[in-house]
């Protein structure tokens, strides 16, 4: 009880002026947590465009367009015109224009495939699995996943399967370009699939997802297999990871030269949305932190001077402790936690202020035209700085005091302020 | 044979240095004081006398000398052992009593027993009762007299039986009733005890029972000698 009564007891007149500090520090925590937050929102934006748009990942695709299929000798129906990407890039050329940079071999094609009294449409990919994987989520319900050395097998996705009448272990026929057929074995039924640079979504083929616009369903085989069906090594399209963020505007440019004499292919790219992002990112970052730093300066500073004169009315209190025998930081004790328990509050209040205050989501479309629209977001970073705000304002406010306490002779300290 | 001193005061000078001018407040100051004895420090306003006291108490640290109290250096303590020191060897009385405002006496009287680690509301509330306030011990320092205020200040000082008790004018702030009683209560709480007391005043006749006085002029030693008891003083 005493260590309260030294601590907090005797305020007087002060008592106001420890009450304006909180509500000073509470503005200020309030002021700066919420232009942090914007900030973690803005930077949560950035990564998830780093996460979910690759910037690194180069996309060289064929042009999409019109491929005869025809019908299976099964049936009886006119030959079909799907768009398609056609196989325009040649591996060889690729690999030499990626230099040491990661290349994911694709291609897709397009089947008529029978079931059962009928047939339907379905996509079939060939995929390099290792390296796929490493860009496109595949999740299993059933069975395994393609390896590198599998050949004639397929794992499908469960639409497909359901489609097709087939389960692990079951086979369909795949029509191969030199018209024989190939049974495909399934090993793997897959329930979620997010395929990386999907093409779009061209004609009615079973699918896990009937609202998206980009394929999202189809039978995936190994590379080699694809090319027995195709009866072509050439490529629909293709992913180049680059090495690092800041080798993706060569790398392009060395791509587009490699087949700048193809108008088929193109090349395109998410590194230069991303750098507008980091842009927009870098201004919001300067205009929150100087919004931040303004107000820190100037109310912190105000909180800082009050909680200053405070200290300096009590500065005879902890002087009489150290004459009494309590040790230096027993004596400075009840100042560092009335400073304490005074920012804390401080902050507690901002915080909460902010976090009740602070749009769900936020958006500047002149400063953050290309990020859009962030979640403001409290996070340990935000936190930590308006605790730390609490904490520095209370050393600033405590600091000449103590100074004074530790510096110069007790005696003094205790003569100071006699009436 | 000759008693160890208890207070050895040897050389001792103080100089503060204000931005325009130096006072020298105690030149070259020598004495020493046996265990258990009265001494009375006095002398005219500026010649010294707080400062000494200070420096005994280790609020304040030599230019130059040595002060030893029962055998430890005062002047080449920490900040630390400095206040460990004056916990278990020194009870100060000051003239503006510095009690706390916002503790009762009781709670100012327990405040060097805490900073020793061992609080005695017992003990706290007998010396309330030595001093006469046993019925205050509740009150903040503003519901009492400034003569009650002394008291609580007497009390506190005697809170962990120091061996040595520093009292700076304690009179000094009271109406003569008051001075009177106080320095009667303070003389006998201490000499009750067995212990050394040093004090400095500018009343010569109302301090009765002094051992040795010392007088200081413009920091200077200029007398230091055995007072006879007198007659007729109360």
């Amino acid at each position: 009880m005493i260590w309260v009564k030294l601590t907090f007891g005797g305020m007087g007149r002060r008592f106001v002026e420890a009450i304006a500090a909180i509500m000073i520090l509470a503005a200020t925590s309030a002021t700066v947590a919420a232009s942090l937050m914007v900030v973690e929102g803005a930077r949560n934006a950035l990564n998830r465009a780093i996460r979910q748009d690759r910037p690194d990942i180069i996309h060289v695709k064929s042009r999409f367009n019109r491929a005869l299929f025809e019908t299976p000798r099964s049936g009886n129906l006119p030959p079909l015109t799907i768009p398609v990407y056609e196989p325009l890039i040649d591996p060889a050329d690729l690999e030499h224009a990626a230099g040491n940079n990661r290349v994911i071999r694709r291609q897709s094609l397009f089947r008529n495939v029978v079931s059962g009294d009928s047939f339907l449409n379905i996509y079939v990919f060939g995929i390099d699995p290792d390296l796929e994987r490493e860009v496109s989520s595949f999740v299993l319900a059933r069975g395994r996943f393609l390896r590198k050395d599998d050949r004639a097998v397929a794992v499908l996705d469960q639409a497909s399967a359901r489609a097709l009448g087939v389960d692990i272990g079951g086979a369909f026929p795949i029509r191969k370009a030199d018209g024989g057929d190939l049974e495909l074995t399934v090993i793997g039924i897959l329930d979620k699939l997010e395929l990386r640079g999907a093409p779009p979504r061209s004609a009615e083929a079973p699918s896990l997802n009937p609202e998206a616009t980009d394929v999202s369903s189809g039978a995936f085989v190994d590379i080699q297999t694809s090319e027995d069906i195709f009866g072509r090594p050439t490529l629909t399209d293709a992913l180049v990871v680059a090495r690092s963020m800041s080798a993706v505007p060569s790398l392009v440019a060395k791509l587009q030269e490699a087949f700048r004499l193809e108008p088929g292919v193109f090349v395109t790219e998410r590194y230069s949305q991303y750098e507008r992002k980091v842009r927009d990112f870098v201004l919001t970052l300067a205009v929150f932190t100087a919004l931040s730093v303004a107000t820190v300066l100037l109310a912190g500073t105000f909180a800082a001077n009050l909680l200053h004169d405070i200290y300096v009315d009590r500065r005879r209190q902890y002087a009489t402790l150290m004459a009494l025998g309590c040790s230096p930081a027993m004596s400075i004790a009840p100042a560092v936690v009335f400073g304490l328990v005074l920012g804390a509050a401080g902050s507690a209040i901002g915080a909460f202020v902010a976090v009740l205050f602070v749009p769900r989501s936020f958006a500047i479309p002149s400063l953050m035209a290309d990020l859009g629209t962030t979640q403001p977001a409290l996070d340990l970073m935000v936190a930590g700085s308006i605790v730390a705000i609490g904490i520095v304002a209370v050393i600033v406010g405590l600091a000449p005091t103590g100074l004074r306490l530790l510096r110069q002779a007790l005696a003094t300290s205790l003569s100071e302020g006699r009436s | 044979m000759t008693q160890d001193p208890f207070v050895s005061v040897r050389g001792v000078s103080k100089t503060y240095r204000g931005e325009r001018s130096t006072v020298g407040a105690l030149r070259g100051v020598s004495f020493d004081i046996r265990k258990g004895e009265f001494v009375r420090i006095s002398g005219p306003s500026g010649s010294g006398k707080t400062t000494l006291l200070n420096l005994i108490a280790g609020l304040d640290g030599p230019d130059q000398g040595d002060i030893v109290v029962a055998g430890t250096n005062i002047g080449r303590l920490s900040m630390t052992q400095a206040s460990k020191y004056r916990a278990r060897e020194v009870g100060v009385i000051f003239q503006s009593y510095n009690l706390i405002p916002q503790l009762t006496a009781l709670e100012n009287v327990l405040l060097p027993m805490i900073a020793l680690g061992r609080a005695n509301s017992d003990r706290a509330r007998e010396l309330l009762d030595v001093v006469g306030l046993a019925d205050r011990s509740d009150h903040n320092p503003s519901q009492l007299s400034g003569g009650e205020q002394q008291r609580v200040a007497v009390a506190r000082a005697l809170a962990n039986d120091p061996a040595l008790v520093l009292a700076d004018e304690p009179t000094g702030n009271l109406d003569d009733q008051s001075a009177e009683s106080v320095m009667v209560m303070l003389t006998d709480a201490v000499r009750e005890r067995g212990k050394t007391l040093l004090l400095v005043t500018h009343e010569r006749d109302r301090v009765k029972a002094i051992d040795r006085s010392l007088e200081l002029r413009s920091g200077v030693l200029s007398s230091y000698q055995i007072e006879l008891p007198q007659e007729g003083v109360s």
